[in-house]
Parts: structure tokens; sequence; C-alpha cells
């Protein structure tokens, strides 16, 4: 099975380069990628559904020196965020179809998504890091130059504040490198090799360095400050990326490299890291429920809802960390589906504040519908998808440290008192006096196809979540405590 | 085949050649630059794919280690001779011998014949400063540039009357006293002074600013390898010599001050030539952490590949500015849409000087600071990591300049020609981060 990993980085990848010589029909281009891409990453999840550890494998020997070697796999944890990946990607180039923007927007795109998708393949350690630092590049041109006012500044923030941690990660992991070859005189970057033992009493240093690199990615308050301006000023399909993807490589990070590798500094750790989720899920939802504007709001809820999945996966127990697991497949779904959606309103009416509309579900009963069915899954309706992944998660840190679960329930409560008033005033309450709401026209055909897929996965992991997390166990299986 | 200084044959021949030309009426344009192209184009040819010859002398050597250096500093220079538009012969010469120099400089086997390449290869360098751009500036900047040569070249020959009078010794010499430990240090500050380390870094933002682009490129490159070899030899002629401690710290300070110096420049030539003193320093922390892990064969590779690294970034910034005409960051603004080649490029460049992967530039940093890891050096190395975060808000608010902002009011200046050296830059840089084994393909020296 070598070839179909790397076809799965490779195939976006080509079409960025494509996308970028096609001038006008770029987009046409872009289509036709990410729905090969698309394809390509659920025929490979299909074809690996029954393997036992599920465990799909490229290797290429040392590439260079210093033990550096290609090496990708694949389990269902990377496969799922794959798929989410392609299947996001697929739906920015179809909702962002009728801008009229440059080649470079989808070749962008098309960039990101094959980073991005480097990162959840690769499994040594090198190729993750150059990855990662490649998500930013697109990213960084999406918010620059197809964003809302205040983009520039944006754009500049994003890029500094989480390149800033990455460099701790990478002079973590080099340390860890270094400290293996000395101790037994082997060059290796192989995450499956590496063992943090070889640390000695730098051990501490260099946990905190990786964590620190996948905390403000996640991003755990007091590490956030950076996400609200990006998801503002970021065109809506690189909102839907930015927290759809990009949030959860910190998550995919810890589960990937900082428990496997640290597995007693982890659990030392959890009542900090735990606090600081437990923190950021009540921090976020005081924040959203401060803001006027739609799509702020959505921002800040991101940071709430990354905390549920850090909660599950930080309590290293089953249900724990399947539930917050799912949880990053759950935010990218649901909250996709609301940046897209303020998009649309934006594209039409050109604002986005909550006092800027009122009665929208008179005027655009379609987008009443999945905005509310979006915001339910959001909040952690029984029955929708959020729910599965936030119970999972709070019952795995009420075994843990059942404080932490306690204050997680806090959240839960808070969501809804940020997000209900949000969806009443702008989509039930009466129309204000600067109300622009008569602007906004009901989605067209190609918006409510985009939206009937996401809110039907929503259903569908919400009605038979069983399926979903016994298909993700194995993966997490070597993590329980 | 073994060709023992044939490169320094070659580059002889084509000083000469220059200089013949220019006694015809109207020297040939075409004839000037394929002379200078073929004659940097051979010495490099020679320089990576003939074998070390063995070489019955004391003061040069022709050893695998000599040519792999002269291939990075042919590479550094290889885009200069491109530039170059023919039009002056002397100047042809002047690049040439310079670089002349700098291969002998590679080849130098004991102390006085080190100095007599420094003079050699710094000589026309001042020249053409001030040759390549007419008026006074120029001028100006190549008389600061001889003044500070000057002092190079006397702490230079103090350093060494001092180390001789201590060891009875012009070669590799150990057991010093205080005054040879003087002597080398007073020789390590002139190595230090050519290389811009701060605080002997006052020269080079002036010089590089005056000077033609292509001239500047070639300073930041060529010369810097050639400087950095200097504090290399220097390091293994006097093994023992104390100033080798104090390097990593100088290092990183240089980095970080030429990072933070560049942060308020908006002339391009003066930010890049402060970014070439924060790269400087990367490198002079390179070379402390190879002194101080007894010279291995890691730390060698680790900042060769910097310096190959950098010929492309370097040459093609300044490439840029060239074809550009562009010389503020004001200018900047909103540019890219009209050029989107040669802004693309540029980009990458930029992203490359900034350490990010995947291109060659973050490679290059990688390796450099992880010596300095290896080597225990986390406080250095941590201040070279800052000091590259502070120079990626530069580099990427150029590239908001370029391509977010809207153009600037008024006519935009004409971009001149050679978009392709740009371009081939950037592809190099590139090529570089997904291939670097490449590097240690094309000199034999340099493999890790």
């Amino acid at each position: 099975m070598s070839m179909p990993l790397t076809l799965l980085w490779t195939l976006p990848l080509l079409g960025a380069v494509v996308c970028a010589f096609m001038g006008k029909r770029a987009k046409y281009a872009a289509l036709a990628f990410s729905a090969a891409f698309l394809g390509a990453a659920l025929a490979i999840t299909w074809v690996a559904r029954s393997t036992a550890a599920l465990a799909v494998v490229t290797e290429l020997g040392p590439v260079w020196a210093y033990g550096i070697s290609y090496r990708l796999s694949a389990d269902s944890l990377s496969l799922g965020l794959i798929a989410l990946t392609a299947l996001l990607n697929l739906i920015c180039v179809a909702s962002s179809w009728k801008l009229d923007v440059s080649a470079g927007y989808w070749a962008c795109f098309m960039a990101l998504a094959s980073a991005l998708t480097g990162v959840f393949l690769a499994r040594d350690l090198f190729f993750f890091y150059v990855f990662w630092e490649a998500t930013l590049i697109p990213m960084f041109f999406i918010i620059g130059l197809w964003g809302s006012s205040n983009r520039m500044h944006a754009a500049l923030k994003f890029f500094l504040f989480t390149f800033s941690g990455s460099v701790f990660m990478l002079l973590a992991l080099l340390a860890l490198v270094s400290a293996h070859h000395r101790v037994t005189g082997v060059w290796t970057w192989d995450l499956a090799l590496l063992d943090s033992t070889t640390l000695g009493a730098a051990a501490p240093l260099v946990f905190w360095g990786l964590v620190l690199g996948f905390a403000v990615k996640i991003p755990m308050v007091p590490l956030h400050t950076w996400l609200p301006d990006a998801h503002t000023e970021a065109p809506a399909a690189g909102s839907v990326m930015l927290a759809g993807i990009m949030l959860k490589m910190g998550v995919y990070g810890l589960l990937r490299i900082a428990l496997p590798l640290f597995p007693v500094l982890s659990w030392e750790a959890l009542p900090i890291l735990g606090g600081l989720a437990a923190l950021s899920t009540i921090y976020g939802a005081f924040c959203a429920m401060a803001q006027t504007d739609l799509k702020r709001m959505i921002a800040y809820s991101s940071i709430a809802h990354l905390g549920f999945c850090l909660l599950g996966v930080l309590s290293r127990t089953s249900q724990g960390l399947v539930g917050g697991s799912l949880q990053l497949l759950n935010h990218g779904l649901t909250t996709g589906a609301l940046f897209l959606m303020v998009g649309f309103i934006y594209e039409r009416a050109h604002k986005r504040g909550l006092a800027d509309f009122g009665d929208l579900a008179s005027r655009a009963p379609y987008l009443a519908f999945f905005f509310g069915f979006s915001t339910l899954a959001s909040i952690g309706l029984p029955g929708l998808n959020g729910f599965v992944g936030e119970f999972m998660s709070l019952s795995g840190a009420l075994a843990a440290l059942p404080v932490l679960a306690f204050l997680g329930l806090v959240g839960v409560t808070l969501a809804a008192a940020y997000a209900l008033p949000a969806f009443q005033a702008v989509f039930w309450a009466p129309e204000g006096p600067g109300s622009v709401s008569a602007k906004v026209t009901d989605l067209d055909f190609r918006e409510r196809g985009v939206l009937w897929t996401l809110s039907a996965l929503m259903l569908w992991i919400g009605l038979a979540p069983n399926a979903w997390l016994a298909w993700l166990e194995p993966s997490l299986r070597g993590l329980v405590r | 085949m073994m060709l023992p200084l044939g490169p320094q044959a070659v580059l002889a021949t084509g000083v000469l050649g220059s200089l013949s030309l220019g006694l015809m009426r109207r020297p040939p344009p075409l004839a000037l630059r394929a002379l200078a192209v073929a004659s940097v184009a051979a010495a490099m040819f020679i320089a990576a794919w003939t074998t070390a010859g063995p070489l019955d002398s004391s003061i040069v050597l022709s050893d695998s280690k000599s040519l792999g250096w002269q291939y990075l500093i042919y590479l550094g220079a290889l885009p200069m001779a491109l530039a170059l538009d023919g039009e002056d012969d002397v100047l042809v010469a002047l690049f040439l011998g310079s670089l002349l120099g700098m291969s002998l400089l590679a080849s130098a086997a004991n102390l006085p014949m080190l100095f007599i390449a420094l003079e050699f290869m710094s000589l026309p360098a001042y020249l053409l400063v001030a040759r390549s751009r007419p008026g006074t500036r120029g001028l100006e900047a190549a008389i600061k540039y001889f003044f500070a040569g000057g002092v190079a070249g006397a702490l230079f020959l103090l350093g060494l009357s001092l180390y001789y009078a201590d060891t009875r010794s012009l070669a590799a010499s150990t057991g010093l006293t205080p005054l040879g430990q003087a002597g080398a240090t007073l020789m390590a500050a002139a190595a230090l002074f050519k290389i811009g380390a701060f605080p002997l870094n006052w020269w080079l933002p002036d010089v590089y600013e005056a000077a033609a682009p292509e001239v500047s490129g070639f300073l930041s490159t060529a010369m810097k390898a050639a400087g950095v070899l200097f504090l290399m030899r220097l390091c293994e002629l006097a093994p023992q010599a104390s100033f080798a401690v104090s390097l990593p710290a100088i290092g990183a300070l240089t980095a970080l001050v030429g990072s933070v110096m560049a942060l308020r420049q908006e002339s391009l030539q003066r930010l890049f030539a402060y970014s070439s003193i924060s790269n400087a320093g990367l490198l002079i922390l390179g070379v402390g952490a190879w002194a101080a892990s007894g010279r291995s064969g890691d730390g060698v590779s680790a900042i060769l590949f910097f310096l190959g690294a950098y010929a492309f970034m370097s040459n093609g910034t300044f490439a840029f500015i060239r074809y550009s005409g562009l010389s503020t960051r004001t200018q900047l603004k909103g540019r890219g849409a009209a050029m989107p080649a040669a802004a693309a490029a540029f980009t990458i460049l930029l992203f490359a000087l900034g350490g990010i992967p995947p291109t060659g530039g973050f490679i290059a940093k990688l390796l450099l600071l992880w010596r300095a890891v290896d080597a225990g050096m986390l406080w250095p190395a941590s201040i070279g990591a800052l000091s590259a975060l502070i120079s990626l808000s530069y580099y990427l608010g150029m590239t908001r300049e370029l391509w977010f902002e809207a153009p600037a009011e008024g006519p935009a200046p004409e971009s001149g020609r050679g978009a392709a050296l740009v371009i081939a830059c950037a592809a190099g840089v590139l090529l570089l981060g997904a291939a670097p084994w490449l590097m240690s393909s094309l000199g034999g020296a340099l493999a890790p």
C-alpha cells in the first residue's frame, strides 16, 4: 500500500499547481481536483475500514542524513480528519463558486488541503513539522488577500503567533532527536522509535515545548488571541478551513505526539492542561456572549468547543479519547456550516452584526432552518452529533478529574446562553431601524446542497454514533491510561 | 581528473582576458559578458567535478575541502557574472580579480598567504562598489569600505606579528601563551570585521545600500562565504585560541542586532544589508558550535548548506531589486500584480529567508541551530531562533506590501531586465528544500 497515501497529499498539490496556471478557469480545475481528492480519501478509508489496527503504511528508507525518512501512515483518526479535510475543501470550492477571485484563491485552497493532509499522514517528525508549517503559507494569503477590512493585520498576526509556537515545538523535537542519538547512537525522526526516556532531566522542558506549539494552534486560553481576528477577517471559506481543520491540528498533535511520547508527564500535567481546557470552555463562552458580530461570536465559540475536545482527550479514558476525537470531526461539520452561512449572509448584505438583522426566518426560511439546525448541533442537542462528543468527553473527564467535568458542564450551559439568543436576534426578533434583512435572499440550490450534506452528516453521527465510535476506537486504544 | 589550482588559473586568465579586451577601442559587451560568465562557470565546474590533487607547497593547498568552499564561492558569484552588462571592462576585471582573491583564500595554507588573499579579494571589491554606480554615494561608501577593510587588515597584521612572536610559526601551532592568544584574537577580529559581526558591522549597511544591487548580492554571498571560511581557517590554524569560546555569543548577538535593526528600514537594500548581518550572526554561531564540538564534519556541512542556500536567497532578492527598480518598501506596495512571476519568486525568497518550510532556507536554519543545540549551546540557539522570528515580521511585511496593499500613487519605476535570474534563484531555493541532498551530491567535500 505504498502509492495511495502519497497520492492523498500530492493530488491536491498537483491541483494547486494546475489551478495557478489556469487563469479564469481555475475554479473548474479546483472543483475537479477537490472531487477527486474526496473520492481518493473516501476510497482509502473504505479499503482500510476493516484492517485490524487500521494502519496503512508507506515507507521510503532514509531520505537524507540524520535519519530523516519519508514515512506515512494512516489510522482511523488520520483518515477521519483527512476525509473531513477533503469534504470541507470541496464544500469551500462549491460555496465560493460565484466569487470573483483570481486563480491564486483556488490554488491556495488546494495547497492548504495538501499540507493539512500531510500533517495527518506523516509519521516522521521532520516531515510532520514541514507539513505543519507549510499550512501557514496558503492560509496567510487566503486571509491577507481575500479577507475583509482588517485582513492584513489579521494575516500577519495569525502567521507570527502560530509560527512562534511552532518554533518552540521545533526546538523540542531537535532536543528529542539529539538525545535519542546521544543515548542509542541512532539518528531517527521516526515517531514509533523515538523514546522520551533518553531525555533524562530535560524531558519536562521538551514536553512543555511541544505542548506550547500545539496549544497555540488549538488554541488554548491564554494563547488564543490570534484566533478571533483571523477567523473574523478571513473569507468565509477560509474561516471554514481554519475552524474546521486547522484548529484540529493542535489536538491531533497532542494525540499523536505529546501523549504517546510522554505518557507520565502528560498525566501529571492534567490539572494544569485540563484546567486551562475547562477555562477555555468557560472563557470562550463568555466572550462569545459579549460579541455583537455574528462571525466573531462563532469564532469565540470555537475556543469553547475545542476546550471540550481537550477535556476528553486529556482524561485518557476510553470514552473521553474517543468522544474528544469524534468531537473534532463534529466541530468541523457544525462550525463549518455556521461559518458558511455567515458567509452567505455577508455576501448578500455586506453586514454581519447581530443588530443589523431581524426576522430573517420569514425572509429566508431555508437559511433559518439550516442555521437553527447547526446551532442546535453545536450546543449539543441530543440526537445531533455535538451531544455525543460532548457527553463522552465530559464523562471521560468525570472519571479522570471530576472538577473538570463540572467546569465543562458550566460551559455546556453557557453555550446555549450565547448561541440561542444570537439565533433569536437574527432570525426571529422584529427588524430594528437599521435592518438590512431585506437584502438577504434565501439560499439557492447550490448553497442548499452544500448544507444538506453537512446536516445529514450531523444527523447521522447524532443518531447512529456507534459505528463512528467503534471505527475511531482502535486508533486511540493505546492511549488509554 | 586532477587540476590543482585549476580554478585560480581560469580566473586569472579571465582577468587578463577582460583587460586585454579593454585595449580595443570599443570592447564588445557580449564578449566581456561571455568571458565573465564562462570564467566563473568553468572555475565552478573544476571545483565541483575534479578531485583534489597533491600539491608540493607549504603556502597553498588544493584539498577537497578547499575545492568545496570554492564551489560555494563561485555559486555566490555566478549571479553577478550573469547580471554584468559588459559595458565596462574594468568592472569585469575587478569582479574576477576579487573572486580570484577569494579562491586563493580557500586555498591558503598558512597565515601570510591568508593575509595576501584577504587583501587580494578586498582591494578590487572597494573599487567595485565605487564603480558599480555612478555618483558620489558609491564613492563615499567605497571609501568607508576601504577604511573598514584597512582597519581589518591592520588588525590582522598586528595579530599575526604577536602570534609569530609567540609561536615562531606561520602555520598551525599549539600551546599558546597569552601573547599568542592576543594575536589570534586580533586576527579573529579582522575576520569578524569582514563578515560584519556586531559591533564591527557599522560599515556594512552603507556599502550594501550604495553599491549596485548585483554587487551587494556578490558581497553578501561570495564575500561572506570567504569571510566565514577565513574565520574557520583561523580556528584550525590556532586550535587552542580562546576567541572561539566567544563566537556563539557574538553570533547570537549579531543575529539579534541585525534582525532588530532591519525592522525599521525603509530602503530595501539597507534592509537586506541588515538581514545579511543577521544571517552572518547565525553563521558565526554555527562556526562557534563547530569549533566547540571538535570541528566535526557535521558542523562544516551545516555551515556550507547555509551558505549555499543563502547564495540563492540573497542574490535572488538583490536581483529582484535590480529587476524591479524598486528601492523602498513604500514602492513595493501593490506591485505584485504588475509583475506576477518575478514578484512570486521574490515572495518565495522572502519565505526562504524567514526560514519557512518547504524551502532550502528552512533546512539551512534548522541545520545551523541544530548544531548549536547539539553542542549544548541552548541560549545562543534560542536567541538565534528569536532573531529568526523577529526577521519574519519584515519578510512577511514585505509580502504584505507587495500583494495585499493597494498600489501607491504616482508612476511606478520602470522594471529592468533579469526576471529570469530571480525566478532561477527561487527555483533553486525550493529545490534545496525539496531535495537537500542535492547540495552534497555536487561538491565532494559538502557531504555530511
